[in-house]
């Protein structure tokens, strides 16, 4: 009876690492779509609304979802109250603080932060142009993470299955 | 001057701080070029400023300002959004909260022949706008006949307090003061001078009804708002080209006063340039407002009428 119960929870609980991992693969491509609009909403806001680079980021940040919508509004926090110098130490910081929790990887770390190095600090133009780029970049990056996802996510799910049933199989 | 200190990087708020407060008072202007001493203006005087704050004459002596604080101060200034400040770069100045203004200098960028914007940044001039209210005191008197405001043109070198005659004059009559009760005032700021527009915003108070058309055309922006904003009096600074003539002359047949300004030392020296003779010689003014700064800024040279005659209403009045 023990050994049981002790088969089913080895069998649950390779299940869920199995589940964990592939996860990751199916938060990745959402996280980076999340980014992608969030960029484009930032485009706007530069572009077209004229609207200063804290403020910008503060509302782009409060219309995306929490683990993506942080990054912009940390890094309008640490602008307003003085903490960064300028857009690119913002950007690090926010990037710092909340990069654990998110699913991306150093890719689009790579991204933001070359992209933190301009922001702000040129004409519209320019920042059109940046802005386009860091979004192409992303776009690139969304789809290589979406075959990831086809391709692992499924596997990883029933890996761990598996691995939890070779574990109670030699069990017994 | 808090507005001031909240856009400077912290090395040079804490430098300003420790000035000696008779000077920070009277600070008019803090200059700052890449590489060179921090140079303050203040009264009549200009001098360096040591790093622990004392005034010096001896540039060696002075803070120097880097290229890592220009591109500082640049940052917040444009509240780290250079890119809304494409305009301003094209006009070489930059309007803060307050009003005052941040002239710069530095790479000019071409396009196409034309500014485009400067990069590189060097060279920053600030200004501490300071408003003198109650200048127009002395000469509001001269300015109503029998409740209708009295088309105006005010005379005066550079830096003889014309802008700030001219601000005061729209606030009182905006508020309304002893001669007359209060009127809708129409500026045209061409220069973000009169009024130190914020966004659209007035930063200095020209007066609770005023509408001001800021960085417009002076000859486009008159006819803007006589027909959009039903003004009983437009205000405007420094008239000057042959259209600026033309819009005065429109403005004043639509039944609008104009009280407007020029750069001169005399009338017969005005009336000489082309635009503003044609004005004088028919008659479109009533008063002449003659400044110099002969005892101090804003000094009131005379006061004349449509024939060019002294008007005198006691003595020849003395500004500040």
């Amino acid at each position: 009876m023990v050994k049981l119960i002790g088969a089913v929870l080895i069998l649950f609980s390779a299940s869920m690492v199995g589940w964990q991992i592939g996860r990751f693969y199916a938060y990745r491509p959402v996280q980076l779509r999340a980014l992608l609009v969030g960029l484009q909403m930032l485009e706007t806001e530069i572009v077209y609304g004229l609207t200063p680079l804290q403020p910008a980021l503060l509302k782009v940040g409060n219309r995306l979802p929490t683990e993506i919508g942080q990054l912009f509004q940390t890094a309008a926090g640490s602008l307003r109250e003085e903490r960064a110098q300028n857009a690119d130490e913002a950007l690090r910081l926010a990037i710092d603080r909340h990069w654990q929790q998110t699913s991306l990887r150093k890719q689009e770390r790579d991204v933001l932060t070359s992209l933190g190095q301009v922001l702000g600090s040129s004409d519209r133009e320019d920042q059109q142009k940046h802005l386009r780029l860091a979004v192409t970049h992303l776009r690139g990056l969304e789809e290589e993470a979406r075959a990831e996802q086809n391709r692992y996510e499924k596997m990883y799910k029933s890996l761990g299955f598996l691995c939890g049933l070779l574990v109670v199989i030699l069990m017994f | 001057m808090n507005e001031i200190m909240a856009i400077l990087p912290a090395t040079i708020r804490s430098i300003l701080t420790a000035l000696p407060s008779a000077v920070r008072e009277h600070l008019e202007e803090i200059r700052l070029r890449q590489n060179q001493p921090l140079e303050i203006r203040f009264g009549q005087q200009s001098s360096y400023v040591t790093a622990a704050g004392q005034l010096t004459a001896n540039a060696r002596q002075g803070w120097t300002f880097t290229e890592e604080q220009s591109v500082k101060l640049l940052n917040l200034v444009s509240q780290h959004s250079l890119y809304t400040l494409e305009e301003e770069l094209k006009r070489g100045y930059i309007t803060v909260t307050g009003g005052h203004r941040i002239g710069i200098a530095g790479k000019v960028v071409l396009e196409r022949g034309e500014v485009k914007g400067i990069r590189d940044v060097t060279s920053f001039n600030i200004r501490i706008a300071r408003e003198k209210k109650g200048t127009a005191q002395k000469v509001l008197p001269y300015l109503f006949e029998n409740g209708r405001i009295l088309n105006a043109l005010i005379i005066s070198p550079p830096q003889c307090g014309k802008t700030t005659l001219l601000r005061d004059i729209a606030r009182s009559i905006s508020y309304g003061n002893e001669w007359s009760s209060s009127r809708k005032v129409g500026i045209v700021d061409e220069r973000s001078e009169l009024a130190g527009c914020l966004n659209g915003v007035p930063q200095r108070d020209v007066g609770p009804r005023t509408d001001v058309l800021d960085a417009c055309p002076k000859a486009a922006g008159m006819m803007m708002l006589i027909r959009s904003m039903s003004p009983d009096v437009l205000i405007v600074d420094e008239v000057g080209r042959p259209e600026d003539g033309e819009a005065v002359w429109e403005a004043v047949h639509a039944g609008v006063s104009v009280i407007c300004s020029a750069h001169g030392a005399e009338i017969e020296e005005v009336a000489r340039r082309p635009a503003l003779g044609k004005l004088i010689q028919s008659g479109v003014f009533s008063r002449y407002f003659v400044l110099s700064r002969s005892k101090g800024v804003g000094t009131i040279q005379g006061v004349y009428d449509r024939s060019l005659e002294p008007v005198d209403k006691g003595e020849v009045a003395w500004l500040s």
